[in-house]
């Protein structure tokens, strides 16, 4: 016991360097104005308050800019998903002529830097008439997740014996309902754990949706309202940790409901190993 | 950042991978090629044709009324030119260097520690952790860099108030964003902060997969705990290492959004890297020419410093036809 | 599995949601205009909408308010699109570089239907190039102290500062307790550009044709020992500007004695903190000897019409219509600003923060008249240059930083 001390001691302090900003935004969050502005901080909600949350969502348009987040992350994760399994599934399943090839440009595509396509997404997205559209946010989110969604989704579709496609092959299923019934599920966490890192890529992104929505201010996303939202509220910490907790709490949710298939990916990789 | 890849560790674990199916090519050799076509449609519109676009860019005189006129001219490498006899691309590519192998190093220093530690913990301890891990993994970059900026302020925040209780009198009211120095520290910090939980809890799983029997041994033959790691779990992992290495410099080499939200790339340049200099000089300067030079040329020092990355990824995919 | 089809649905539901419904049927004609944060108030704006309704039913007006932090490639952006808003705010030191760029529309054959005869210079002439007019003067206003009367009261001080030793010595008497002196940002570098016109220094000067940074000059160092000394007086943030927090919002709270600001600015108070409604006073920054109030930058707005808006002839309707007679008159009197003909100029008189602007007024000046000026403001040199003095720098040295860098943009955009 004596032994483990210092090891305990070690995980408590990774625990509080982990969770102290988190819980110090949810603190604030909850923290009447006058506590904050307190010569001594406090560490505990003694008198918590809901008035940051009611100045947070009674902004303008808070909940269009949330609702429009939302849209437009979730439609980019499922197209993502979408298309790289069927990209996926062509790289680990089939043998084709420029398999190698499409492989290393899929692993480039990563390194792609987005931020400097911003001036040429612009000019593409005037010229095909896509300026002031949150479809055009979505492509492009679709398309900065593919790349990542590819390559794992292929490391996953891997580690599932074909052996088992073919039993349910031989079963009479066709090829299509065979990876339905016997693929699938078995890809699950794969698809949980891709889809966690899409939403969380989609969800945080600034540059392109402060560029390319324009005129259209109620097409804005929650990430451009945040950002303006420091210069309206200036020294409203409160205010403005109340709106970055109720930014985080969708990536939260998305995290406890997927969290478990993903530990359980994880775990099933670790047996396997 | 992210959340790659519980999958990319495990596919990098020996003897995960099955050999690849024998998948008749004989009956549809059309449809490998159909089933990657959405992938290289997209790619090419939103990925491919923006690249190109942004080379050419670099090649023309193209500033805001050739944004808004069309009509640029082509320059030759005149930009290439500028950009790369100037000073202070110079010092920027220096700082971005710095700044990746500072992070990174300490990313996966970090990390391995704590991936060890999870795996000496007890049950619960090791819940506690697994889970603070999680949380901090799942907290959206926007949101952890005002947090940041919340926590150090200079007047109210809580990092200098601490420092004072402790008796560091001269961080009363003390401006960290006002110095350079400081600024970089902080940020450093953050991106350290938000990517240690990807790097350990993927090191972790790794660390799950090596056989308690090859400790033993270890252990039976006198090896002490630094022996163990150098010469037992440090080299089955290597490539688990290698792949999570690759990508934490991919991303923190074009970390973007933390540093341009927290500073701007000041004060006095002194957080300005690559990314957020091509973004300075295309977005505030409105030189889109000599942005899209910057970036040409960021994106060739990234795929050099990676190239054995890249190298043994092709190498990998041979072995697996 | 389940959770892959529940999202699914949910994206469903919400892309339904989302799409918009299409604007503009029955024949109306949906107008954007664009004003930057906090340059005019809820009132002003909600009165000109009403009017503008009632004259003109068939327009459907959308202001939005835009926000000054990466403001340069919001209309860059604008500019270049093909659906840009129909009118925009640009501030008078940017509108040159706007117009030069040939996205705005030519107004030159309007000007006299827009009473152009008599506008302010200050205004008109940035927004002209060539000979052709692109921007239309809005409204002008330089800097004045704003401050709390009760404050005041309470600290014993009689009169308002005339001198800059005066100004010392009272802000030092307010700065008990609590209280705070003055709120003075440490990148308020339009303040700073006055005391060093002040003290006889520029900011860069033009030496045969090429710029050179000149916050190195003795005058110039003095200016910012002044700005140090100044604002030590009170709890503002060294590494921020004025907008950063929004100062009007600090100085709502009641504790902070003096602010520098446009005469607008006292509506942002009001607005936050009612209670100091009619409890704030203004005077001309001071200047070094009674004689003479301290120099200022004139600031101000021009109005442009994106050549890429849709509906040229219904956007210049509006253009008139707020740099009309009517509007000007509502707006100098609710914001203290200066109406951008001359001949309206009457509107003024008896107005307390107007009279403070005027007699800073006489001592106007402009940035430094070099295209290149804007990338040295985008690249904000002078911001940290303030910023490091005030943090302990040696202030000749970072002076001779600061100047070499101006110097160094100046010659490298031109």
């Amino acid at each position: 016991m004596i032994r483990r001390l210092p090891l305990n001691l070690a995980a408590l302090v990774v625990v509080v360097i982990s969770v102290f900003p988190v819980y110090w935004m949810a603190l604030t969050a909850f923290t009447p104005t006058k506590d904050i502005q307190a010569e001594t901080p406090t560490f505990w909600p003694a008198h918590p308050t809901l008035e940051h949350f009611a100045t947070a969502v009674n902004a303008d348009g808070f909940w269009t800019f949330w609702r429009n987040s939302l849209a437009v992350t979730a439609a980019a994760v499922l197209l993502a998903l979408a298309v790289a399994l069927l990209a996926a599934f062509a790289v680990a399943r089939m043998r084709w002529r420029g398999r190698r090839g499409f492989i290393l440009m899929v692993f480039i595509a990563q390194m792609a830097p987005w931020e400097a396509l911003l001036v040429s997404m612009f000019i593409i997205a005037r010229d095909t008439g896509m300026l002031d559209k949150l479809s055009m946010l979505t492509l492009i989110y679709f398309m900065t997740t593919l790349p990542f969604t590819i390559v794992t989704l292929r490391g996953f579709l891997a580690s599932i014996p074909p052996e088992l496609e073919e039993a349910a092959l031989m079963d009479g299923c066709g090829r299509a309902a065979a990876f339905r019934r016997v693929v699938l599920p078995l890809l699950a966490p794969g698809l949980m754990s891709t889809s966690l890192f899409g939403f969380i890529t989609a969800w945080n992104e600034f540059a392109f949706a402060n560029a390319l929505i324009i005129k259209n201010q109620d097409d804005r996303t929650l990430p451009v309202w945040l950002s303006s939202f420091s210069n309206v509220f200036g020294t409203d910490w409160g205010a403005t940790m109340a709106a970055s907790t109720l930014f985080m709490l969708p990536v939260l949710l998305i995290f406890l409901i997927l969290q478990r298939r993903v530990t359980s990916g994880l775990i099933a990789g670790a047996v396997k190993g | 950042m992210s959340a790659p890849s519980l999958a990319a560790g495990r596919r990098e674990t020996p003897a995960t991978g099955p050999p690849p199916a024998a998948a008749p090519p004989r009956r549809t050799a059309l449809w490998p090629y159909l089933l990657i076509a959405p992938t290289v449609l997209g790619a090419a519109y939103l990925l491919l044709y923006p690249l190109l676009r942004s080379v050419v860019i670099s090649f023309q005189h193209f500033r805001t009324g050739e944004l808004i006129r069309g009509g640029a001219a082509f320059v030759g490498l005149e930009n290439y030119r500028a950009v790369l006899g100037s000073e202070e691309f110079r010092s920027v590519v220096l700082r971005t260097l710095v700044w990746t192998v500072v992070n990174v190093v300490l990313i996966m220093v970090i990390s391995t520690v704590v991936a060890l530690m999870i795996a000496r913990l007890g049950r619960r301890m090791r819940l506690a952790v697994l889970s603070a891990l999680v949380l901090t993994w799942a907290t959206p970059v926007l949101a952890a860099t005002t947090i940041f900026q919340w926590l150090f302020q200079s007047r109210l925040g809580v990092v200098n108030w601490l420092l004072v209780t402790l008796g560091l009198e001269s961080f009363r009211d003390y401006t960290w964003f006002a110095d350079g120095t400081s600024t970089f520290a902080i940020l450093v910090t953050l991106v350290v902060w938000q990517s240690v939980p990807f790097a350990a809890l993927t090191l972790y799983a790794g660390l799950t997969t090596v056989p308690a029997e090859l400790y033993e041994a270890a252990r039976i033959d006198g090896a002490t705990s630094r022996q163990v790691f150098t010469e037992v779990t440090f080299p089955i992992l290597r490539p688990l290492f290698g792949l999570i290495t690759s990508l934490e410099v991919i991303w923190v080499f074009k970390c973007f959004a933390q540093i341009w939200a927290v500073s701007r790339g000041g004060p006095d340049g002194a957080t300005t890297t690559l990314p957020v200099y091509a973004f300075q000089v295309a977005q505030s300067l409105h030189k889109y020419d000599l942005g899209s030079a910057i970036s040409t040329l960021t994106v060739l020092i990234l795929i050099v410093a990676l190239i054995t990355h890249l190298r043994r990824m092709v190498k990998q995919e041979g072995e697996h036809l | 599995m389940r959770h892959v089809t529940a999202l699914l649905a949910l994206a469903a539901t919400l892309a339904a949601c989302s799409s918009p419904a299409e604007p503009g049927d029955g024949g109306t004609t949906r107008l954007t205009v664009w004003v930057m944060r906090d340059s005019l108030s809820d009132g002003v704006l909600d009165r000109f909408e009403a009017g503008y309704r009632r004259t003109r039913p068939d327009v459907d007006l959308d202001i939005q308010i835009q926000e000054w932090d990466g403001i340069g490639q919001k209309v860059t952006s604008a500019l270049a699109s093909n659906d840009a808003p129909d009118v925009i705010e640009v501030g008078n030191t940017q509108v040159a570089e706007y117009a030069a760029s040939g996205g705005v529309r030519d107004l030159t054959d309007k000007v006299a239907d827009l009473g152009g005869a008599d506008w302010l210079p200050g205004l008109a002439e940035p927004g002209r190039i060539e000979g052709r007019q692109y921007g239309v003067p809005w409204y002008a206003a330089n800097r004045v102290v704003i401050y709390n009367k009760d404050l005041f009261a309470k600290a014993g001080i009689k009169a308002p500062p005339v001198t800059r030793d005066e100004w010392l010595t009272i802000t030092a008497k307010l700065d008990k307790g609590d209280d705070q002196g003055i709120y003075l940002p440490g990148q308020n570098w339009y303040t700073l550009a006055g005391f060093i016109w002040d003290e006889g220094g520029e900011l860069a000067v033009n030496q045969g044709g090429s710029w050179k940074g000149a916050l190195d000059t003795p005058q110039a160092v003095a200016g910012m020992e002044f700005y140090r000394e100044l604002q030590a007086l009170g709890e503002g943030p060294k590494d921020s500007d004025e907008a950063k927090p929004p100062q009007a919002g600090v100085f709502a709270k009641g504790d902070v004695a003096q602010l520098i600001s446009t005469p607008g600015g006292a509506v942002a108070i009001e607005k936050a903190n009612p209670e100091l409604a009619g409890k704030l006073g203004f005077f001309p920054i001071p200047g070094k000897t009674a004689g003479k109030p301290g120099a200022v930058f004139t600031g101000g707005s021009d109005l442009i019409i994106p050549e890429a808006s849709r509906n040229q002839e219904a956007a210049y309707e509006v253009v008139k219509a707020l740099t009309g007679e009517t509007f000007q008159n509502d707006m100098a009197k609710e914001m203290s600003y200066v109406p951008n003909r001359v001949s309206l100029a009457g509107v003024l008189d008896g107005n307390e923060g107007t009279a403070a602007m005027a007699k800073g007024a006489a001592g106007g000046h402009a940035t430094p008249n070099s295209p290149a000026w804007a990338a040295v403001e985008a690249k904000n040199v002078i911001k940290e240059y303030m910023t490091a003095v005030l943090t302990g720098g040696e202030a000749a040295a970072e002076a001779a930083k600061a100047a070499q860098s101006i110097t160094g943009i100046l010659a490298a955009e031109s």
